[in-house]
């Protein structure tokens, strides 16, 4: 096909050939065509087929509002063609195409043999599928497979990968406009001259809305399309705005965050970016949409939307066909049916639904140029089979017909406003008499809504009102702009207001194929018997008959499905209701979201000396750890060489806090369980804290500093809640302290082993005999003069073993003296795995792996540390603890070891008296310090006196239970002697 | 097909009478309707929904159905719930389009086995299938999964529940609807329950909007919004706090996920409707709230874990999103409980995003309780005293922290 090459409003550049691939062939366009406009210029008018029907599909909006030209490029399915840009070498591909080639890149959607659909639609009501395909039953399971394969539209393979930078940026402004056209640009400018940061969005590539296209001249006898290039060098000259151009808002939160991605080219070297804006206000001038008319096959190929033609046209420079017919509800109609003529286009009728209210101007070109014009007239019926041959037009009363053989027709009913981007912000739309638009009655603070979307149609109206709403967003930003406003208020109430839009819904057609949803393959049809089944909402509507919930995202059906549900239910004095508009509202790429995908966790100062030596390093909440340092996935060697020679652990991870202030001991007392006043000067505690259900929820040790000041450690998990678990069982007495999180500040080095006295001995600076540092002891010291370090004697893996805490900073140091003063007793670092078992042994708990969410501290034998004569009221789970303390049927905590001679532990599994479940394996292993079995359990308290026998019903054990017996804890060194020696 | 263009269910005038009534028109509420209306004769019952039947959770989850719970009281209820769909389709001659696709629990992590394995256990006790398979077995279940060590999680494998899949949940909402509607039951929609009379320590009616209502029981099974009634209503507390929950479809694909696929790590669950779509639903919001709005980070969120696991899907792409609430208790239990405070109010709420899967059968036997007045052994486990007694279950075996003091 010629194009048009010479036009000024042309956005495509042809000195730049751009060829794609669709069904094996080259097809050649130009720099700035998207694809559908590259396709469409190369003489394809079928883009794919539908959903349900298999009926062809082609160009019918330029924006996306539906699923029509939908491709898969390059192995990416249902790309919008109408709105990707054009790229050398792109593979393109018709989709729901069935049966035309074996290679789905081949498909021809000219051709169809699942076509034959069309005709069975009478078997295919709304919600057929509730009321067959059950019956008989055995049919199901074959429907079920059929009808798979039948939905969805494009193919992903399993194999797909994504390929090119998918990035993410996150702009803070004071204002942000959606919207690039007059509206938007004035916001825009006026809220920049006030000496606001002002970001711009715009989906399309370039700034200038419905003025960009168009050559009718505004007021002063400019063309709107010049208008529009004198704005954006404005805004360009604005070094405080900052625009990005095919860049679709797809969510406004509030009236604080924008969220949008904008697509990549030329200047934009990535493929997609997700962009989310932080912003004081938000104008929302996104424009207008045509509402689609309702007429017999509404959608065939060669039915487009008027601005679709006329944009076809003026933009790139393409005749969408050579015998037009336009039926339209709107003066843009008019004006495309004049300009397309001069064009070189055979307008060969102009139907208006209207009948009055057109302007003069217009009505008199068309005369000038013989075009023939019918006011109350509208489309009826689009005729052809893959593209339309003729269209019957007829009187809106339904009492005259006329038929014209054409190839193109221009059908419209009129605009339909772009409130997504406000109705996602909370913003109440309602019904408004004289648009017929659902407009806004209530905006957010800080939310505004200018131009074309309120209804607006003059130029300088809508001009106008970007500049108002511009000076408004200015004004909730704290600028003073009163006197502007004021004059800008004046200006707007002297200026044309919002007009009076077509309200005809449907054609006089009954029982036909009007489509009022193309990607559900919904027809009006199917609307009337849902509503016939009691459904009277839209909501409801949309759900039985899924009309709106296709990938076009309500864009077709958004306006026309609550209008007709109003016309036709049982109260006409009911307002149509807008039906809910849900983000995103341009699709976006799972890729695109994902953007960069960081992956946010935490190394220890000692992770790189752990992962060169082997360590597999696991995640274990927000940090990476050693959990083995060989392959063996019981780490027998770091377990013998912790029980005979000495073990480093990197415990870093533990939560450690300081916290003091006038009441620092008063917060303790209430979250600790235990009585905290008997921690002395310089000495250390075990202690617990419980819930409100007397619940373990964190374990560690105390060290007191000085009078209220005490540091404290947390297990890794409670690290991040510790603060805030405080502040809020203090939150009502006003107490005085203070909290440092020092989790980070400091690392720790677990020391264990009977080696482990000697090794530290060689580094440390002081004596650290067992008699100047005994068990439970806390001393603080330093290595090589300089190194600070804070020392507990605990013993958690049941050995003579030191908790060194190490300013980060220095950890490294730390790692490796010790390393090296512990070569010669054959130290050995040790992972998660060996301390799991280590501690196992001595039946030492792990909270979460012997505790549930409803074990007390009781149930796992750790009443002692409960001081049951503080005040209950002021202790967090002491009442609770009261309350279950002797309660009957709780699950305890127990050791057990195997019966029958059996060598392995368990699997994770039930213990099983009685062919009851009575409890919970909490954790099995095998002792190789006493080469058996081992394991702990919650057991009904019933069955947990040393030797109660019970079952164990494992995965996959089909019955067979193996049998455990419960015994006397610890399992290692029951009178603590190795810890304390 | 000559198709009959019947109501699925009836308007009927709010009568000032009923034997029961039902605040809610949810999957709870509509099932004991249905149920008291069909097998225990209690017919003259209505339903009254605020808004329209199925606006809530019901509407709003991702319409998965399983059975692989943890702990002895829960695994038989959903066991009985798993095996309703393909009964109640007949029975309701609706097709509530059960797809028994069975679910795949993916496992990261050594405890997260440890999970699954108990889980596992626990089922095959109650007879309920479940096996645990290895990650290469996974990558030929579903092979878009990324088996290898480049995800933050690598995959050590999961657990395989054949029969669980997916419903179409609005279809059992109207499938229950007429089923109620044709045994008698009343639906009313857009009707406001303002007030529940009592007299003498016994429930003696219901105020709406609408009008009164005399009635000696009321159910409440308002979802979310049950403890807002319980507490203003009744001045009947319940420790619930409400959580919203997002959820989010892709565009329609050809069959590309034959199962559920959930991971816990990711905080993330996925299947592919009948329709074709990616159904995928994400952790709660971490802070209570009232409204089904939904946040940014969410779907973003939730893009970054199933691109993670599921990489082909970086190809396709969200559609919407949308929120829910969660009525969420201390142990992620329901609260089902009859004649407390008062004598003839019952209440069957607090299901978390549970509540869709358990609906039939719970509407089944709070049924038989509401019609016989004794509560059935399968619910008792249920009842309020529990957190009375610091007996929580153990659903959850980790601590939930949803709440600001958790």
């Amino acid at each position: 096909m010629k194009r048009l090459t010479h036009l000024p409003t042309l956005k495509i550049d042809t000195s730049k050939k751009i060829s794609v691939y669709y069904r094996s062939k080259t097809h050649t366009g130009w720099y700035g065509d998207t694809i559908a406009t590259l396709l469409y210029a190369d003489g394809i008018r079928v883009f794919g087929r539908s959903l349900k029907y298999h009926r062809p599909r082609g160009l019918y909006s330029l924006d996306g509002e539906c699923s029509n030209t939908m491709m898969a490029v390059d192995g990416r399915p249902n790309v919008r063609a109408e709105t990707t840009m054009a790229a050398d070498g792109m593979h393109i591909a018709a989709q729901n195409v069935q049966g035309t080639s074996e290679k789905p890149v081949e498909s021809t959607p000219e051709k169809d043999w699942m076509g034959f659909m069309d005709h069975l639609s009478w078997a295919m009501p709304a919600g057929f599928y509730y009321r067959i395909f059950h019956k008989p039953e055995k049919l199901w399971p074959i429907a079920v497979s059929r009808i798979r394969k039948a939905a969805g539209v494009g193919v992903l393979t399993s194999g797909y990968t994504v390929k090119g930078r998918y990035d993410e940026i996150y702009p803070a402004t004071d204002v942000c406009v959606v919207g690039g056209g007059p509206a938007g640009m004035e916001a825009a400018l006026s809220a920049a001259d006030k000496g606001l940061r002002v970001i711009l969005m715009e989906s399309r590539p370039w700034l200038g809305g419905f003025y960009d296209y168009r050559t009718s001249l505004d007021a002063d006898g400019v063309p709107l399309y010049r208008k529009a290039n004198a704005m954006a060098e404005r805004i360009a000259g604005y070094p405080n705005i900052r625009v990005f151009k095919n860049a679709p808002v797809v969510g406004v939160y509030g009236n604080s965050m924008v969220t949008a991605f904008q697509r990549g080219g030329r200047d934009r070297p990535f493929e997609q970016r997700y962009i989310e804006i932080q912003t004081r206000s938000i104008v929302v001038a996104a424009g207008c949409i045509e509402r689609p008319l309702l007429f017999e096959n509404n959608e065939r190929p060669g039915v487009m939307q008027m601005g679709c033609a006329h944009r076809l046209a003026r933009t790139w420079g393409i005749l969408p066909g050579r015998r037009a017919v336009f039926s339209i509800g709107h003066d843009l109609g008019l004006e495309a049916a004049i300009d397309l003529a001069d064009l070189g286009m055979k307008v060969v009728h102009v139907a208006d639904v209207r009948e009055d209210g057109q302007d003069q101007r217009l009505l008199d070109e068309l005369k000038k140029r013989d075009i023939p014009f019918s006011r109350g007239w509208t489309a009826i019926k689009a005729g052809g089979k893959r593209n339309i041959e003729k269209v019957t037009i007829g009187t809106v009363n339904g009492m005259r017909r006329r038929e014209f053989s054409c190839d193109t027709l221009a059908a419209s009913a009129g605009l339909t406003p772009v409130t997504g981007p406000l109705a996602t912000a909370g913003a109440k739309l309602e019904y408004h008499h004289l648009t017929g638009f659902f407009l806004p009655v209530k905006l957010p603070d800080n939310v505004y809504a200018a131009g074309r979307l309120l209804g607006l149609n003059d130029p300088a109206s809508v001009e106008a009102s970007g500049r108002l709403n511009g000076l408004r967003a200015a004004a909730a930003c704290g600028v003073r702009v009163d006197s502007e406003l004021k004059a800008a208020e004046a200006e707007t109430s002297v200026l044309p207001g919002p007009v009076r839009n077509s309200k005809m819904v449907t054609a006089p057609v009954k029982n036909q194929k009007m489509f009022i949803c193309f990607d559900e393959d919904t027809t009006v049809k199917n609307v009337d018997q849902a509503m016939d089944r009691g459904f009277d909402v839209p909501e409801l509507i949309k759900r039985f008959t899924a009309a709106g919930t296709g990938p076009g995202q309500g864009g077709v059906p958004g306006h026309n499905l609550p209008l007709y549900v109003a016309q036709r239910g049982d109260s006409p004095d009911v307002d149509p209701r807008p039906i809910t508009v849900r983000p995103p509202l341009t699709p976006v790429l799972l890729a695109t979201y994902a953007g960069r995908n960081h992956d946010m966790h935490k190394r220890t100062p000692v992770h790189e000396s752990q992962s060169a030596s082997d360590g597999r390093m696991d995640r274990a909440g927000v940090w990476l750890r050693a959990r083995y340092f060989s392959d063996d996935r019981r780490s027998r060697r770091e377990i013998e060489n912790v029980r005979g020679n000495v073990g480093v652990l990197d415990a870093s991870t533990l939560g450690k806090f300081r916290i003091f202030g006038n009441d620092a001991l008063k917060a303790l007392q209430r979250v600790y369980i235990g009585d905290m006043n008997r921690v002395r000067e310089h000495r250390m505690t075990y202690a617990a804290m419980c819930n409100d259900d007397g619940c373990l929820i964190d374990d560690g040790v105390i060290v007191k500093q000085a009078e209220n000041d005490y540091y404290f450690t947390t297990s890794t998990g409670r690290s991040g809640a510790t603060i805030e678990w405080i502040r809020y069982h203090t939150r009502y007495e006003n107490l005085d302290f203070h909290m440092v999180n020092l989790t980070d500040a400091f690392g720790v080095i677990n020391l264990a082993g009977p080696n482990s006295r000697n090794v530290l001995q060689k580094i440390a600076d002081v004596d650290i005999s067992n008699e100047a540092f005994p068990f439970m002891g806390y001393r603080e010291f330093t290595i090589n003069d300089i190194i600070p370090v804070r020392a507990m004697r605990l013993g958690f893996v049941g050995e003579l073993s030191y908790e060194l805490h190490v300013p980060s900073s220095y950890m490294q140091a730390v790692w490796d003296l010790l390393e090296k003063a512990g070569k010669s007793f054959k130290i050995k670092k040790f992972g998660l795995e060996a301390q799991n078992t280590l501690r196992l042994e001595k039946c030492h708990v792990i909270i979460g792996s012997e505790s549930e969410q409803r074990t007390t501290l009781c149930d796992l034998g750790l009443g002692f540390l409960w001081c049951k004569s503080k005040p209950e009221a002021n202790t967090v789970g002491s009442v609770a603890l009261r309350q279950t303390e002797n309660q009957s049927g709780r699950l305890k905590l127990v050791g057990f070891k195997m019966k029958n001679g059996l060598e392995r532990p368990p699997k994770d599994g039930s213990p099983i008296v009685d062919s009851r479940i009575r409890g919970y394996v909490c954790t099995a292993r095998f002792s190789f310090t006493l080469n058996e079995p081992i394991g702990m359990a919650l057991v009904e308290d019933s069955y947990a006196k040393p030797g109660s026998v019970f079952g164990i019903y494992e995965n996959g054990c089909k019955g067979r239970l193996i049998r455990a017996e419960v015994v006397k804890t610890p399992f290692y060194d029951p009178t603590g002697e190795r810890m304390k020696s | 097909m000559a198709h009959k263009t019947k109501r699925l269910w009836k308007y009927q005038p709010l009568k000032s009478s009923y034997d029961a009534v039902i605040i809610g028109g949810g999957l709870h509420g509509l099932a004991t309707a249905y149920f008291l209306a069909k097998k225990h004769g209690l017919s003259n019952v209505a339903v009254i929904e605020k808004r329209y039947i199925g606006f809530g959770g019901a509407g709003r989850n991702t319409a998965i159905v399983r059975a692989n719970q943890r702990t002895q009281e829960n695994l038989p209820l959903y066991r009985e719930a798993l095996q309703l769909w393909p009964v109640l389709t007949k029975e309701l001659d609706f097709n509530l389009m059960f797809h028994n696709c069975g679910n795949l629990n993916l496992f990261h992590s050594e405890a997260a086995m440890k999970a699954a394995r108990l889980n596992t256990a626990s089922g095959q006790f109650h007879g309920i299938k479940s096996h645990l398979i290895d990650a290469e077995e996974c990558k030929r279940m579903v092979p878009a999964l990324d088996i290898s060590d480049r995800p933050r999680y690598p995959i050590l494998g999961a657990m395989y529940h054949p029969p669980g899949g997916i419903v179409r949940h609005d279809a059992v909402v109207w499938g229950l609807a007429k089923g109620a509607s044709k045994h008698g039951a009343h639906i009313h929609q857009g009707t406001e329950v303002t007030g529940i009379e009592v007299y003498k320590g016994k429930v003696a009616g219901v105020h709406t909007d609408k009008g009164k209502i005399k009635t000696p029981r009321v159910l409440n099974a308002a979802g979310a919004y049950s403890a807002d009634i319980s507490s203003r209503l009744l001045g009947a507390k319940l420790p619930i706090s409400v959580l919203t929950i997002q959820a989010m479809v892709t565009q329609p694909l050809k069959p590309l996920l034959n199962h559920v696929v959930s991971s816990g790590a990711y905080h993330c669950y996925a299947n592919q409707t009948l329709k074709g779509e990616i159904a995928t639903g994400a952790h709660m919001d971490p802070w209570p709230n009232y409204t089904n709005e939904t946040t940014a980070h969410y779907i973003k969120h939730q893009a970054e874990a199933l691109t993670e696991f599921l990489p082909c899907l970086a190809g396709v792409k969200f559609m919407r999103i949308w929120g829910g609430l969660a009525d969420m208790t201390p142990d992620m239990a329901p609260i089902i409980d009859g004649n407390e405070p008062v004598e003839g109010y019952y209440i069957d709420c607090g299901w978390g995003y549970f509540g869709f899967k358990s609906s039939t059968v719970t509407g089944k036997y709070m049924a038989r309780y509401m019609a016989e007045g004794r509560c059935p052994e399968i619910l008792k486990p249920f009842a309020l005293s529990r957190f009375k007694e610091h007996r929580l279950m153990g659903e959850t075996a980790a601590l939930v922290n949803y709440t600001p003091d958790n």
